[in-house]
């Protein structure tokens, strides 16, 4: 590639990454502190139908066996 | 001597393209400062500050309740189908196997004209399967009723990336596929007609993962790649909206959390991440001093609260998304967990390995204390974790009941 074109290659992806920060940049920001409470809220709304995180009755899950409980 | 004349003039061509070049990096430079004090402004507090007065978890206690065996070689990925009992899982020699998950029979096999199947996901209406690799390419099977059929007659070429496949993805139809490759692209394609719908430029390696947002927040998905940058996509444009590089390794996996408000992701560096989306930044870290080993895929559980993370030390470990802690580490592949899902009703998760096999895995928990409620007959036992349900069995479900008085139980 003649040093011309190479410039040129380079001025366009410049010009790309430019445009690319201007772009990341204009966008709206809320506080750190608002979007954590959201995310906090919405953990707690759903967390009675997260089967995980609660457990389920055995009989409602086709993974778990009949037999439910053994002593430790 | 007719050449003298033109090259003072390319010498001042050439000095100014190198004077507009230098502005373009001053302006980047300032950009990107810009870019970093604008975050660090609303950057007043970190996640498990705000979930400090959060009620904590306990520790789970997860066990294996399926091993699906028959993959030759390494499990690289799995999807779980829409009814919540099917997946299909793609692997090293080639194999693409669609099994019910719980009777761990094998219902379709297809051979792959290529080994290295890096990628396969199911379509929504569970009639279809895409998967793909080294052959560069996403193709489409469609799941014959009939067992005797060939599945590899109907198969349909869709995506064709210059490099391997890494992941692939149906939209919310069957009609529309997502792909990820290593030539350092996604695309969108059409499935019937394999026309290209769009492209998406902008990481500056390899891409190894996406996600999808959640129908509701619109058209956009997230992709990791080997340039440490996590970046979030508007699909029908093309442009990279939103881009993350604090990582310190290639980033394996990506999976937006269930309100798509976030995003987590799991990287080579031995570390998951969480970036919110509106607040523009990472927001929380997990990791621990003796975590070393790369994560290789991520997933959250419905609510959003736990974060799974499948390990190249072969271990599970589970976090607490709001407070950074560590809630429950599995241990039981006997290689790399390459792959990991969470069922699409949040009642287990499945991992794939490189020891061959997949596991369905979900949670017990202990309880302490035990009443017998004369009235209906059943056996009361209080959980030890308090945010857990309380159990109340009959009798016939039970062991002796004089052997069960101040005993710890676990739930099986």
């Amino acid at each position: 590639m003649s040093s011309k074109a190479h410039s040129s290659n380079n001025i366009a992806n410049a010009r790309r990454t430019v445009q690319q920060l201007r772009i990341e940049a204009s966008i709206e920001r809320i506080k750190v502190s608002k979007a954590c409470a959201d995310l906090m809220s919405y953990c707690s709304e759903h967390a009675r139908s997260d089967p995980l995180l609660m457990g389920i009755p055995a009989s409602d899950n086709p993974f778990k066996d009949k037999k439910p409980c053994t002593i430790l | 001597v007719q050449r003298s004349p033109l090259i003072p003039e390319m010498a001042t061509q050439e000095v100014q393209l190198n004077e507009t070049l230098a502005h373009l990096k001053t302006e980047s430079e300032t950009l990107k400062s810009k870019l970093e004090e604008e975050r660090a402004k609303l950057h007043d507090v970190e996640l498990h500050q705000v979930a400090e007065k959060v009620e904590g978890l306990g520790q789970f206690v997860m066990k294996t309740r399926r091993t699906l065996k028959g993959h030759g070689n390494k499990v690289l990925c799995m999807d779980w189908c829409k009814d919540k009992r099917r997946i299909v899982s793609s692997s090293q020699d080639g194999k693409v196997i669609v099994w019910d998950a719980f009777t761990t029979n094998k219902e379709h096999a297809v051979t792959m004209p290529c080994t290295w199947v890096m990628a396969c996901a199911y379509a929504p209406s569970g009639c279809a399967v895409a998967c793909g690799g080294l052959d560069n390419k996403c193709s489409v099977y469609p799941l014959s009723l009939d067992k005797n059929e060939n599945l590899a007659a109907k198969k349909k070429s869709v995506a064709m990336h210059t490099n391997y496949l890494s992941a692939c993805s149906f939209t919310n139809s069957d009609m529309q596929i997502l792909t990820s490759s290593g030539d350092g692209t996604c695309a969108l394609w059409d499935v019937e007609s394999g026309q290209l719908l769009q492209s998406f430029h902008g990481h500056a390696a390899d891409v190894l993962c996406l996600d999808l947002a959640p129908s509701e927040t619109g058209n956009t998905f997230v992709s990791g790649g080997c340039d440490k940058k996590a970046n979030v996509w508007d699909m029908r444009s093309g442009q990279c909206i939103q881009s993350f590089e604090t990582h310190e390794s290639d980033i394996n996996s990506v999976r937006y959390y269930p309100s798509g408000d976030a995003f987590a992701s799991g990287s080579d560096d031995a570390t998951c991440r969480l970036y919110d989306l509106r607040a523009d930044r990472e927001v929380a870290i997990y990791s621990k001093e003796s975590i070393i080993f790369g994560v290789s895929s991520v997933d959250f559980s419905l609510s959003g609260r736990l974060l799974f993370g499948g390990y190249n030390d072969y271990t599970i470990n589970v976090w607490d998304v709001l407070k950074g802690t560590r809630v429950s580490i599995l241990f039981g592949h006997e290689n790399r967990v390459s792959t990991l899902r969470v069922s699409p009703d949040g009642t287990a998760f499945s991992t794939g390995s490189w020891d061959h096999t997949l596991r369905v895995c979900d949670d017990c928990y202990f309880f302490i204390g035990i009443k017998y409620n004369q009235n209906l007959c059943t056996f009361n036992f209080t959980p030890c974790a308090p945010d857990k349900p309380p159990l109340s069995l009959t009798a016939t479900h039970l062991p002796k009941y004089s052997n069960l008085k101040k005993h710890i139980y676990r739930s099986t």
